[in-house]
């Protein structure tokens, strides 16, 4: 029983962090962090996983940047 | 390095790093399985998933170990730091090996059931109580976990924006999964093996793993203890040796009290003292050399100005400098730290000095 709860909990918070992902990476994360802006596709994904693990962290970035571009920090880098 | 992000950022080193890695892991699970086939015969014949499970499993624990003994070799011996460099992929690897193992496991022994196999995985066995029925698996699903968690926020993304120390700070959990892979394995071990072996060498390379951070630990605090207050100074100055002894474009580490470390610079005729600390993942730029006019780091090639502290344009990042002076052809360094990216003139070293 508390296995079967644990794993329905834990399949409910993946199901929203695939979604909170996907918007975030289409749509949110220029907004967070303007290095990310126009960045290619595999970017996108290779931040995706991490996304769907700390998604009310992201999904907080994202309204704590609100409308405005470059809220947060400058960046660089790969993987 | 690029202003905005990549996905992954090529260079040939990354993918010799890379090519090597992926050869050495089919070369590994080639050799365990044709071992397999001729070491397990019956009656204690092993399957070729069960080869296929113990390969993958065995594999991602040596690639953990790898990992975790290059920074303190790269430590004892500089010649290694090249090893530092693609770390993180090494690290994803052992990932994405212990992710299979799993699978591959969880299927195998759990998949043809009745029961949903990740609830069987949870609920078959719950002798926690007992040392030789302990359900092991539990322990290398927590291990996992905290792999996923670390492989995921491996791009320099989330190590900007989590903060280079809380990124570090994640990322020391991997000694946890470390401790918890060790003990998944040994009880496992305990349940299924008759061989002492495998035991022995799970204590063998946990001691080498102990042994190697303490060394490690050791040769830092001797480089901390070595920093002495320059003699008859009334400032606060520390000695840094002799001008003429530093290796040109390379640095000499010294230890502010408190603990800050410092690299100090030989370049161009002069020398200048920047933070130990790269801004990135925490690397130490000491053990770095100058590279195109800048302070390199040796874990990702993150470049500094030696003069100013900041990175050239057009990347923004800055670390602290320090106040440097040459008395009695000795280096001295001013340990208060100037707001990072202030400029400083290099203490010029005579003529003649040796290189």
């Amino acid at each position: 029983m508390v296995a079967q709860v644990l794993l329905l909990a834990m399949g409910a918070y993946t199901g929203l962090g695939l979604i909170v992902a996907l918007l975030f990476v289409t749509f949110g994360v220029a907004r967070v962090d303007p290095g990310a802006s126009g960045a290619p596709l595999l970017f996108r994904a290779l931040i995706a996983p991490g996304c769907v693990a700390l998604w009310p962290l992201v999904l907080f970035w994202w309204c704590s940047a609100g409308g405005a571009a470059g809220a947060r920090v400058g960046g660089r880098g790969s993987a | 390095m690029s202003a905005s992000y990549t996905g992954i950022g090529w260079n040939r080193q990354k993918r010799i790093y890379d090519a090597v890695m992926i050869a050495s892991i089919v070369i590994f699970l080639g050799a365990f399985y044709g071992l397999g086939r001729v070491l397990f015969r019956p009656p204690h014949d092993a399957t070729d998933e069960t080869l296929l499970i113990r390969g993958l499993g065995s594999c991602a624990i040596i690639m953990l170990h790898i990992v975790l003994w290059i920074g303190p070799l790269a430590r004892l011996q500089p010649r290694l730091a090249p090893l530092l460099y693609n770390r993180r992929h090494l690290g994803v690897g052992t990932f994405v090996l212990g992710l299979c193992h799993a699978a591959f496991a969880t299927v195998q022994f759990h998949g043809f059931g009745n029961v949903n196999p990740l609830v069987s995985l949870l609920t078959s066995n719950t002798q926690y109580g007992s040392l030789a029925r302990f359900p092991f698996e539990v322990l290398g699903l927590a291990a996992l976990l905290i792999l996923f968690l670390m492989a995921a926020t491996s791009h320099d993304f989330w190590n900007r924006n989590l903060t280079p120390r809380f990124w570090k700070s994640l990322h020391m959990c991997v000694y946890g999964a470390y401790a918890l892979l060790v003990a998944h394995v040994s009880l496992g071990t305990l349940q299924q093996e008759r061989s002492p072996l495998i035991l022995a060498t799970v204590g063998v390379s946990v001691a080498v793993t102990i042994g190697l951070h303490l060394a490690g630990a050791r040769r830092e605090a001797r480089t901390d203890r070595g920093s002495e207050p320059a003699a008859g100074d009334s400032g606060p100055w520390i000695d840094a040796g002799p001008a003429a002894d530093l290796p040109m474009d390379r640095a000499r580490i010294v230890c502010a009290r408190g603990g800050e470390r410092i690299a100090v610079f030989r370049h161009a005729g002069g020398v200048s003292a920047v933070s130990n600390v790269c801004r990135h993942q925490g690397g130490p730029l000491g053990e770095g050399k100058i590279v195109d006019g800048c302070v390199t780091c040796p874990w990702h090639g993150w470049q500094y100005r030696p003069g100013d502290g900041c990175s050239p344009p057009p990347f923004k990042e800055r670390v602290e400098t320090y106040r440097v002076r040459i008395v009695a052809g000795r280096v001295r360094v001013n340990p208060t730290a100037l707001a990072p990216g202030t400029p400083v003139e290099p203490a010029v070293i005579e003529e003649g000095a040796r290189v």
